[in-house]
């Protein structure tokens, strides 16, 4: 039995899950013990090396994306295109790469996503768990360094050039007093260290064509992003978008024909909301 | 011990006494669906009794805390787990009570040399689409019992009876919003409750008048919490469990 409310640990120990010690020797084809088929699950969250050595090698990123957060007035706005690309052709334009993790807090991911998606999932599992197991919700720390964990055990794969990941994590602190922004946005190292971004983040290989628009936005711009209320900032976090696809070929714009939208979604007090195809129409009339 | 079955079968009936005896004075619980879910209520004096399993299922129970615990983790776990290897559209209750509590509560109850667990469990699951709600009352021995229009769990069948009858004949066959609905719970509850304190002398004469129903609440009320965990169908989110609060008890009180 798991009393420490840890997922993964619960994960790695599925084959020994039952109710009584004389239940070892029960044996039912019904019976949900989960033992032949816990292993690949295992692996899939903890890869190991491949054999080759990779000392003194470069860590590479392939980044292909653009995800952004920034703190505004009501609490976060989080962003990403629906480009997925595989070297320079491009493979599919839904994805999803802004994630609800609960209902406070949202992965957005850059960066391979058969990894992100893993991380993303077990970092649902592991919130849920802990809150239904302990009784309580895991504390804003705790999800940070679960994140941290996942991220780090995923390092072979990052090493080897074919598997990092690194996700902007956004969530609106519990019992934040209603005069106060309980916005966080966090931005994580293919390591597992974390950062705190006060304003804004933004990761991807479209990245670096808006990191410095968001800081002039942010210091000079007519209303600062914290200021901004949702319509504004809506604007503003779609405008970044089509400027890191005008420079990006692994973003994509706003497709006017296909009507597809890039993926924004707001964390407040409330909880994680996405917004509307239609609003996002109206904010592009606005935008552009 | 099993070479003498009349001895095996005075010992299984020894334990039922026992544990029975250990179950008594529980405090009831009530699980009835509502216009967007459904909700388990109890009266508790401190310790939580309705917790969360998965998306959409709760469950409560009563006997011992260290065994209620126990085969807490045990279904939360195995939910947990399943949800992840496989997809939380795969959890259900079905499989959840037959393939995982059941011979566990069985197994216990009937393995004389070892502890058994002192328990009566009720498990609820909101349906999904056109899926019925689904109440699963699971006894100490592992029997089940399943019901879709309400289910109550007390410290013996008599009192279970007594509570059932009473929901019978108050419930109007359509699903009602929550005020009503908790009310109508808090007194089934009563009625349970004013049955266990009743000496077993006269455990026979299960009539409870309103009078001693609304007496025993504003005297359990003094020391003791109404606990009402709802599964609310409408909530946006994936979970849709969720414990009302004590502002919210009372406000939802005061409407009825």
């Amino acid at each position: 039995m798991n009393h420490k409310g840890d997922f993964l640990s619960l994960i790695k120990h599925a084959d020994t899950l039952h109710g009584t010690p004389e239940m070892d020797n029960l044996s039912s084809e019904a019976d949900i013990k989960l033992t032949h088929d816990s292993k690949p699950m295992r692996d899939a969250i903890q890869l190991p090396f491949q054999g080759k050595s990779t000392y003194g090698k470069t860590l590479e990123i392939p980044e292909a994306t653009t995800v952004v957060a920034m703190r505004y007035s009501e609490g976060i706005i989080i962003a990403g295109d629906r480009r997925a690309t595989a070297g320079t052709s491009v493979i599919h334009d839904r994805a999803e790469k802004v994630l609800p993790i609960d209902s406070h807090s949202v992965l957005a991911i850059s960066g391979a996503p058969a990894t992100a998606y893993e991380i993303a999932r077990v970092l649902k599992h592991s919130f849920q768990y802990f809150r239904r197991s302990q009784l309580q919700e895991l504390s804003v720390e705790g999800k940070l360094r679960t994140l941290s964990r996942l991220i780090r055990d995923n390092l072979p794969m990052a090493m080897q050039g074919i598997g990092a990941v690194i996700p902007i994590f956004a969530l609106y602190a519990p019992q934040t007093d209603e005069s106060e922004n309980g916005g966080k946005i966090y931005f994580y190292d293919a390591l597992g260290a974390h950062f705190e971004n006060v304003d804004f983040a933004t990761t991807g290989s479209g990245s670096i064509w808006i990191r410095g628009v968001l800081r002039y936005i942010d210091r000079w711009g007519e209303t600062r992003l914290e200021d901004m209320d949702q319509q504004q900032a809506t604007i503003t976090i779609l405008r970044l978008l089509d400027t890191a696809s005008e420079y990006d070929a692994a973003t994509s714009g706003y497709n006017a024909k296909a009507e597809i939208f890039p993926t924004v979604k707001t964390i407040t007090q409330q909880g994680v909301e996405t917004l509307s195809d239609d609003f996002l129409k109206d904010c592009y009339v606005e935008a552009t | 011990m099993r070479d003498l079955p009349y001895r095996w079968i005075e010992a299984i009936q020894d334990r039922r006494d026992y544990i029975e005896d250990q179950l008594r004075l529980g405090s009831p619980v009530v699980g009835l669906p509502f216009e967007q879910g459904c909700l388990l209520l109890t009266v508790t004096k401190g310790a939580q009794k309705i917790f969360e399993v998965h998306d959409r299922i709760a469950l409560s129970a009563i006997g011992h805390p260290a065994d209620i615990e126990r085969l807490r983790m045990l279904v939360t776990d195995t939910a947990s787990v399943q949800a992840f290897q496989s997809a939380t559209e795969d959890v259900n209750l079905h499989r959840l009570t037959h393939y995982v509590l059941a011979h566990t509560f069985k197994q216990a109850f009937e393995a004389i040399v070892g502890e058994a667990y002192i328990i009566k469990m009720l498990l609820v699951e909101i349906g999904n689409g056109d899926e019925q709600t689904q109440f699963t009352h699971i006894n100490y021995d592992g029997n089940v019992k399943v019901d879709h229009d309400s289910a109550v769990i007390g410290g013996t069948l008599e009192i279970e009876n007594a509570m059932q009858e009473y929901l019978t004949a108050a419930q109007n066959g359509n699903n009602s919003d929550l005020a009503s609905t908790l009310q109508l719970a808090l007194k089934t509850w009563a009625v349970g409750r004013v049955l266990s304190q009743r000496s077993e002398e006269a455990e026979d004469d299960t009539d409870v008048p309103d009078e001693e129903i609304e007496e025993i609440i504003s005297t359990e009320l003094e020391d003791g919490e109404i606990e009402v965990g709802i599964l609310d169908d409408t909530l946006p989110a994936d979970t849709k469990f969720r414990i009302l609060t004590q502002d919210e008890i009372q406000a939802v009180r005061d409407i009825s």
